[in-house]
């Protein structure tokens, strides 16, 4: 029977060319958006899946209120980890601390690189449970040991043996190489971690962090624990919610809580708003999935209305098969396996274009995703999405078809009924509204990365780079480097900083000045500036003066941001003291001598924040930010400037980055959902064209006889085109009329997220109308003129 | 005798929004099997509308359709189709051949619906090509054949199911004379083997081969003459 079928829908292709072509290609490019959108779905799902213990992993959580903002991050202070340890111990089987992602220099003989890691306890081995190749399971047990990554260890030693050597990191410590680790999957969330030092080395290396010890306010450290097996991540997270506050009662005004964000939730739900979970990459997720569905759909939708269209063909092969004793399901199982054949085809095709763009579509969405060709689970997942995809095409067709009635079609007077286009025109006014849709929110979200993007950012970022020196190494030659690169000519200005330009690393509260309200909870961005930071960024003093180097006085001096003044709510700002609020030791009182025009370092979407650029007394800034010389090009300062740094710095490798390019990196995560939205919503649209242009073509077939009568009659060839025309951008009005309200609504409501945020312009929505009417006008008038310059005696004479 | 059709007071109306129209008026006879019988009249007279009846592709609106001893008037289409299959075969005028299947697999498909298994299907498809002497034409589809090729294709799937009757709607009407001789005395042939006819025809040429003749007018018999 089913090969009957078969037979009946191969031959049928291949009889109809041009509609198989519409119906198997629009089903491919439709399948092929799926399987794309699938795989990167399916990627965005494993991650972090690739640690053994990931369902027991969790980083801890710290919520802190501010004059009722709160805020929420992955800063922890040191004592907190003898208080787990010691009164909540029982919820853990492990726990480490650890320090951020650090970049260092790893120096072995003539060859110096340039590596992140972490310092972690060796409990971490534990809980991310590293595959070990070479060296000792625990690598972390001496205090001067490091472990490397397979890749690191390859770059350090190249084929020599690694274990038992001793590399030198930043200039100043020898380690020794205990054991090489498998490189982490690109799709884990814990970062780039090319090396672990011990925790117990870090902790002695800098007075800051041994003094942090039993400072419950210096947040700077993270820590990743493992529960225990009888307990679950809400339980623990309940028990020690208020750990904080009850050892340490000073600081409850700023009502911290502690909690943990399980691993699961690391990649797609990693949003706090206020200290409640909001989010995060999930929604991105299902906007995809979303648009996914939509795509598939239309493609389904150009099925269904060139079968049903060309229902008065098919007709007298249903009156046959019921004459002949084939009952309605038997037709409907007919129909169901055509288009399960072409939707067979259609899939062998989408393969093909999911291998031909999977590059394209990597580099786009950011991603190192592979074809599964040898996943069991992804090739059963398909077979239920061909049988899927085969049944939304084919059952309304199926039903329709089958519907006929033999004898009205047997006798010759089957005609399709006066609604039968109705639902044909439900379905591409539905094409139609999607795509519009689709067009009106890819246009609102590049107009908001726009808007965004010619915020003043309050310097110019152009011809700016920063250097990393965070190393030792550096300590104490901040003037004389800067000296150094002035007399080169690669730079006119140099300054440095403790954050790099497009970054807050440091938040402070602790002070007052005159006029601060009672218990107001102060949060201040906290950068440690040179001199000249405000004249190498070109920042705009808009009150008040510059830091000089001819006032001793300076090194109390602070430069407060516009929004700081209002903040703080001080009016005359300049020669207000802003004062350390701390009873024992206080730190000098910071006298404010200008404010700066706002600065955008951190989202382009939010406001800036209340900042404070304090002089760096230490000189122990973490990047050099130099003013390239205008009067040279970019790789000649480059080259000079390398060729200064290594006259000084001969055993480093020299790095840098440009500012505008950090800067671009800040709308890297919408621009990939606007590229994303931008490639899905034009191949909605050519699907839906390729289902216009199929019924066009059909309805001009339709309408032979009647062109050529009207043509006989004297009608012109635009007088066609208009007739036949009409009717589809009549649907496109509809489309639009429909889809208008919804794309407003649901952009309005995606566009609240942003602070700083474009208004929806009419523009969009007339541009996203003239532009449907213009390529539906493109489309169906191929079709029209073609019939409309046909000769009128022959399509007469057919009938 | 035994009686395979008897109908009794059969109507048939045809409604559009303003106009009702009798295609069937009250209209009763009985055919036994074995008979061949033509039903004449001019255009409109409902004989194509009784064959749908008498083929079950259509239901009447009142009286009484007893089809070997089976009251049918009231069976729903899933029925109808099951007693149609295995009972009925129909000769159209315009053959109705389905273009995408080759000569064999369209004489097969009634044998498919059937459920017929595929060695069975093979003997009896050959065998009645056989019969209508288009063998060699088996692998060609409709579009390749000539009209009264194409008949006998048709008519070939009408018995191939071994049908108590057959049911032929102006066998001849597509078809030059010779042709139409020929199938008509193919149906004869049939017919002597045992299975009964019953043909609308407007050829008093072709209804000479039945037994009787049924003459209608505005939905009703008018004249019934036995000819042999």
């Amino acid at each position: 029977m089913f090969r009957n079928y078969f037979k009946i829908a191969w031959r049928n292709l291949l009889k109809n060319k041009v509609y198989s072509f519409i119906n198997i290609f629009g089903l491919a490019i439709g399948m092929a958006v799926t399987i794309m959108i699938s795989l990167w779905i399916i990627d965005e799902l494993s991650f972090n899946k690739f640690f053994e213990n990931h369902d027991q992993i969790a980083q801890v959580y710290q919520s802190q209120a501010h004059n009722g903002d709160i805020g929420t991050g992955q800063a922890i202070p040191r004592p907190l980890e003898f208080l787990l340890r010691q009164e909540y111990g029982d919820n853990f089987k492990h726990l480490s601390m650890s320090s951020w992602n650090n970049s260092m220099y790893l120096q072995y003989g003539d060859n110096t690189l340039s590596k992140r890691g972490n310092f972690m306890q060796e409990e971490a081995l534990d809980i991310f449970t590293p595959k070990i190749i070479k060296g000792e399971a625990n690598g972390l047990k001496e205090k001067n040991s490091i472990m490397l990554s397979e890749s690191t260890a390859k770059a350090v030693f190249g084929n020599e043996e690694p274990i038992g050597k001793v590399i030198k990191i930043n200039n100043q410590y020898d380690m020794l190489v205990t054991s090489v680790y498998e490189d982490l999957p690109t799709n884990t969330d814990l970062d780039l971690l090319e090396f672990i030092m011990p925790w117990k080395h870090y902790i002695t290396t800098q007075s800051w962090i041994e003094n942090a010890a039993d400072s419950w306010g210096n947040n700077s450290f993270q820590m990743f624990v493992q529960i225990a097996d009888n307990t679950s991540m809400v339980d623990v997270t309940n028990k020690i919610l208020d750990s904080k506050k009850k050892a340490n009662p000073n600081v409850a005004e700023y009502n911290p809580q502690i909690f943990l964000q399980p691993m699961k939730d690391w990649h797609l739900r990693n949003n706090f708003e206020n200290g409640v979970q909001s989010g995060g990459r999930i929604e991105n997720i299902w906007l995809f999935a979303i648009i996914g569905a939509f795509v598939l759909f239309l493609a389904c939708i150009n099925f269904m209305n060139l079968s049903t269209a060309r229902s008065e063909k098919r007709a007298m092969e249903v009156g046959i098969r019921k004459a002949i004793g084939s009952n309605r399901k038997q037709l409907i199982n007919q129909f169901l396996s055509e288009s399960l054949l072409v939707v067979l085809f259609a899939f062998v095709v989408a393969i093909i274009i999911v291998l031909l763009s999977l590059n394209g579509f990597n580099r786009l969405a950011s991603k190192e995703i592979d074809f599964p060709w040898s996943n069991i689970n992804f090739w059963s997942l398909s077979i239920i999405f061909i049988l899927f995809t085969a049944l939304v095409s084919g059952s309304y067709p199926a039903l329709y078809l089958s519907s006929f009635r033999p004898i009205k079609v047997l006798k010759g007077t089957f005609r399709a009924g006066r609604f039968a286009a109705l639902p044909r025109k439900v379905l591409v006014v539905t094409q139609f509204t999607v795509s519009i849709a689709l067009i009106i929110g890819t246009l609102i979200v590049m107009s908001q990365i726009e808007y965004s993007k010619n915020r003043p950012i309050g310097y110019d970022k152009g011809g700016l780079i920063q250097i990393p020196v965070m190393s030792q190494e550096f300590n104490g030659k901040q003037d004389f480097m800067r000296n150094q690169f002035l007399a080169s000519g690669g730079a006119i200005e140099m300054s440095t900083s403790s954050s790099p330009t497009t970054a807050i690393w440091s938040n402070r509260g602790g002070y007052t000045w005159e006029g601060k309200p009672e218990g107001f909870q102060e949060d201040f961005a906290w950068t440690e500036v040179s001199a000249e930071y405000v004249k190498s960024l070109g920042m705009k003093i808009v009150e008040g003066r510059d830091f000089s180097r001819e006032f001793a006085t300076d090194s109390n001096a602070v430069l407060v941001n516009r929004t700081a003044v209002e903040y703080m709510g001080i009016t005359n700002p300049v020669g207000k003291f802003i004062r350390d609020e701390a009873e024992e030791d206080p730190e000098p009182s910071l006298q404010i001598i200008g404010v700066v025009e706002d600065v955008i370092t951190q989202s382009p979407y939010e406001p800036v924040k209340q900042g404070l650029y304090v002089f760096d007394r230490e000189g122990n800034g973490n990047y050099y930010n130099l003013r390239l010389n205008p009067n040279k090009s970019v790789s000649e300062n480059l080259n000079i400037i390398e060729t200064t740094f290594k006259t000084h710095f001969p055993n480093l490798p020299f790095r840098y980055e440009f500012i505008d390019e950090q800067y671009a990196q800040k709308f890297a995560a919408e621009e990939r959902v606007a590229s994303l939205a931008r490639v899905f919503t034009i191949l909605a649209i050519l699907i839906s064209c390729l289902g216009l242009f199929g019924l066009a073509s059909f309805v001009a077939e339709q309408r032979t006889k009647e062109i050529g009568v009207r043509k006989v009659l004297g009608a012109t060839v635009s007088n066609l085109w208009m007739l036949l025309s009409k009717d589809f951008v009549k649907l496109v009005i509809i489309a639009l009329l429909i889809a208008t309200p919804i794309a407003f609504y649901m952009m309005s409501q995606w566009i609240q997220k942003f602070t700083y945020r474009t208004d929806i312009s009419w523009w969009i929505f007339v541009a996203a109308g003239l532009g449907a009417l213009i390529i539906t006008l493109i489309t169906v008038s191929f079709q029209s003129i073609k019939a409309a310059l046909s000769n009128p005696t022959k399509s007469l004479r057919t009938e | 005798m035994k009686t395979i059709i008897s109908i009794t007071d059969l109507e048939k109306f045809y409604s559009t929004d303003e106009v009702r129209t009798i295609a069937l008026n009250k209209l009763s006879f009985k055919v036994n099997e074995g008979e061949f019988v033509a039903i004449m009249g001019p255009s409109g007279c409902g004989k194509s509308t009784l064959l749908n009846i008498l083929g079950l592709l259509d239901d009447p609106d009142g009286g009484s359709f007893i089809f070997n001893d089976i009251e049918v008037s009231d069976f729903n289409e899933r029925k109808r189709a099951n007693l149609r299959k295995h009972n009925i075969g129909f000769v159209f005028q315009s053959f109705n051949l389905i273009d995408e299947l080759t000569v064999y697999e369209n004489v097969e498909l009634p044998l498919i619906y059937t459920g017929v298994k595929p060695d069975e299907r093979k003997k009896r498809v050959e065998e009645v090509l056989e019969k209508m002497q288009i063998m060699h034409r088996r692998k060609h589809f409709p579009q390749q054949l000539s009209g009264g090729q194409q008949q006998r294709v048709a008519v070939a799937r009408a018995v191939v199911n071994n049908p108590k009757l057959i049911l032929a709607d102006e066998p001849t009407g597509n078809l030059d004379s010779s042709n139409g001789n020929e199938v008509m005395d193919l149906l004869t042939e049939l017919n002597e083997a045992g299975t009964t006819i019953i043909m609308v025809t407007h050829s008093e040429h072709d209804a000479k081969y039945s037994h009787r003749i049924i003459r209608m007018l505005d939905g009703q018999k008018v004249t019934e003459n036995v000819l042999v």
